[in-house]
């Protein structure tokens, strides 16, 4: 018998689809709550993305108590104290988090504060310090990229100690997902790019790392083929709103896979890359996306191989000869986001992004190799090879 | 019957084992960081005083070791002058068992939710370098190669014997001053 062993857990409600939002008051008498207080940021509120969830809750009779539409980029504990005290003073019984990662990030650490109690949300940090369940919290998300609606995980900066603080908990998780097409028409096409890359990278990293598993493998392939088949036709045609719904839910899709088997050294990379050179989360894991891919290359031959079969299609899947079939995968990545610079100049090399100078490609490196995300990368990484891997991504 | 018999038995040997095998790690943390460079260059990057523990939860077998400073480790035993920094925490016996027995890798036990971290994960990815770095110094290759994730290519026979052999006589002659005290 092998030592095979997972671990996959998702208790998070999804309601995706046309309406969605029209759902939101009834989930939250579900859940006995009737002040529902929504934690946004200014982007969201002036492409009005709140009047269509406002307007469905005033339909069903339920009033919106408070809305904060202030939360910054890279949300801070300051920040979540000041929202939950307005939690507090409006005495409301629940929350909708509507944004992108740093909305829904500052929603959950709110959601600490307001369901256990005090002002300084930093002493909840860590692994399972949180022990029970929180307030009532939905999550609507309106990019379609970092599935952080089904992650039990949070990151909020100290602003004193100038550090990330995590907080991982499953009582993070919302109650419910609410992905409705209408949220993500709007967004401009190098947003649209990049975050559907983030989602694409998530699917192949939990595809391929080592805590792969099989229910996390179904939802990874699910995501990777609605990723391959709208995004370019959603480039083309932004409004197309069933195009929309299919990168939305692979988001959400991706988000299940790769909280349940974790991302490798594409995202190691990453991190050290948007920390010291200010870039993008999603730009960087489409920018060295191949290059990790090529470096993991013989340990990921197999599953990386059966990829090919939902980036291209069965036809070429079944054209392509099975030992080329992981290069190939490879192919048709570096092919879409090709593709993607042609629509919208995504950057596919580090000296493309004209951020980042050869110069950093050593700290890159160095702060890459302890990156928590490396421990699943398939294969070794030192610091040699992560050095050849910015090399080879650079230009 | 006599399954149940054995079973405690069997759950004995493993208790000990694993406690053995801390013991000897723990010391073997504090040598190896005392004869290699590469460790050293790792361990420096560890705040002065940082204490580190692996043990088996609940309030199973433990090993704790500070950072002393210049990249050099000193064993606590199981007991922690005060708070630790980083734990790495097998959630049960049976699965510090197949890791400490070889069974199965450290990077795997990782993979499949066998232990987890309690602290700063950067600090954790750094001492399982140096875990796997003192496996392959300490290990028979054959073996080194089911503890890590990926023998080093540049780990040469001389080099590893002489430093395995520095390694040993220092945990030796730790487990004989500890037993004098």
């Amino acid at each position: 018998m092998s030592n095979s062993y997972y671990e996959f857990f998702c208790p998070v409600k999804v309601i995706a689809g046309k309406a969605a939002l029209e759902h939101i008051p009834y989930e939250l008498s579900g859940l006995a709550a009737k002040r529902p207080m929504i934690v946004t940021d200014k982007g969201v509120r002036a492409a009005g993305l709140l009047d269509p969830v406002i307007a469905a809750c005033e339909e069903s009779g339920l009033e919106i108590i408070s809305i904060y539409d202030d939360v910054p980029p890279d949300s801070s504990t300051t920040v979540v104290r000041d929202i939950a005290a307005i939690y507090r003073k409006e005495k409301c019984d629940s929350i909708i988090a509507i944004g992108g990662g740093s909305a829904i990030d500052t929603g959950k650490a709110v959601n600490i504060l307001v369901s256990e109690g005090g002002d300084d949300v930093a002493k909840y940090t860590g692994a399972g310090v949180i022990k029970r369940p929180l307030k009532p919290f939905l999550v609507v998300p309106t990019t379609a990229g970092t599935g952080s609606e089904v992650t039990s995980i949070a990151v909020i900066t100290d602003e004193k100690k100038g550090v990330k603080l995590p907080f991982t908990s499953s009582y993070l998780l919302p109650n419910a997902a609410v992905i409705d097409p209408r949220m993500t028409l709007t967004l401009p096409p190098h947003i649209t790019a990049a975050t559907a890359m983030d989602a694409m990278t998530h699917a192949v990293e939990s595809f391929t790392c080592m805590a792969k598993n099989p229910l996390s493998d179904a939802y990874a392939a699910a995501a990777i083929k609605k990723v391959s088949h709208s995004l370019l036709q959603v480039m083309d045609n932004p409004k197309d709103s069933d195009g929309r719904l299919e990168l939305a839910q692979a988001s959400t899709m991706a988000g299940i896979a790769f909280s349940n088997s974790m991302v490798g050294l594409v995202h190691s990379l990453g991190h050290a890359t948007g920390a010291l050179c200010h870039l993008p989360h999603g730009l960087c894991m489409s920018l060295y996306l191949p290059y990790v891919l090529e470096y993991n290359l013989e340990t990921i031959r197999g599953p990386l191989g059966e990829l090919l079969l939902h980036l291209e299609g069965p036809e070429i899947y079944a054209a392509t000869p099975a030992s080329r079939r992981a290069e190939a995968s490879i192919s048709a990545l570096r092919k879409l986001r090709d593709a993607l610079y042609k629509r919208c100049q995504l950057p596919r090399t580090l000296k493309e992004t004209g951020k980042v100078t050869e110069e950093q490609l050593d700290q890159i490196a160095e702060m890459a190799l302890d990156d928590g995300s490396i421990m699943f990368n398939p294969k070794e990484v030192t610091l040699k090879d992560a050095r050849a891997v910015l090399q080879r991504a650079w230009a | 019957m006599l399954a149940k018999r054995i079973q405690p038995m069997a759950s004995q040997a493993k208790r000990l084992y694993v406690e053995l095998m801390f013991q000897v790690m723990g010391r073997a943390l504090q040598a190896v960081s005392e004869v290699d460079g590469e460790v050293q260059k790792e361990a420096q990057a560890l705040p002065k005083g940082f204490l580190f523990e692996m043990m088996v939860m609940p309030e199973g077998a433990k090993l704790i070791v500070e950072h002393i400073g210049g990249g050099r480790f000193h064993y606590h035993g199981d007991s922690a002058p005060r708070a630790v920094d980083v734990s790495i925490q097998f959630k049960h016996l049976t699965h510090a068992f197949l890791v400490l027995s070889f069974q199965e890798k450290t990077s795997i036990a990782f993979a499949h939710d066998r232990m987890l971290v309690d602290g700063d994960v950067s600090y954790a990815v750094r001492m399982t370098r140096v875990l796997n770095r003192l496996e392959s110094f300490i290990l028979p290759k054959i073996i080194a190669k089911r503890a890590v994730k990926e023998y080093p290519e540049n780990l040469h026979l001389p080099e590893k014997l002489i430093s395995a052999a520095q390694i040993y006589l220092k945990v030796a002659t730790h487990f004989i001053q500890t037993a004098r005290a």
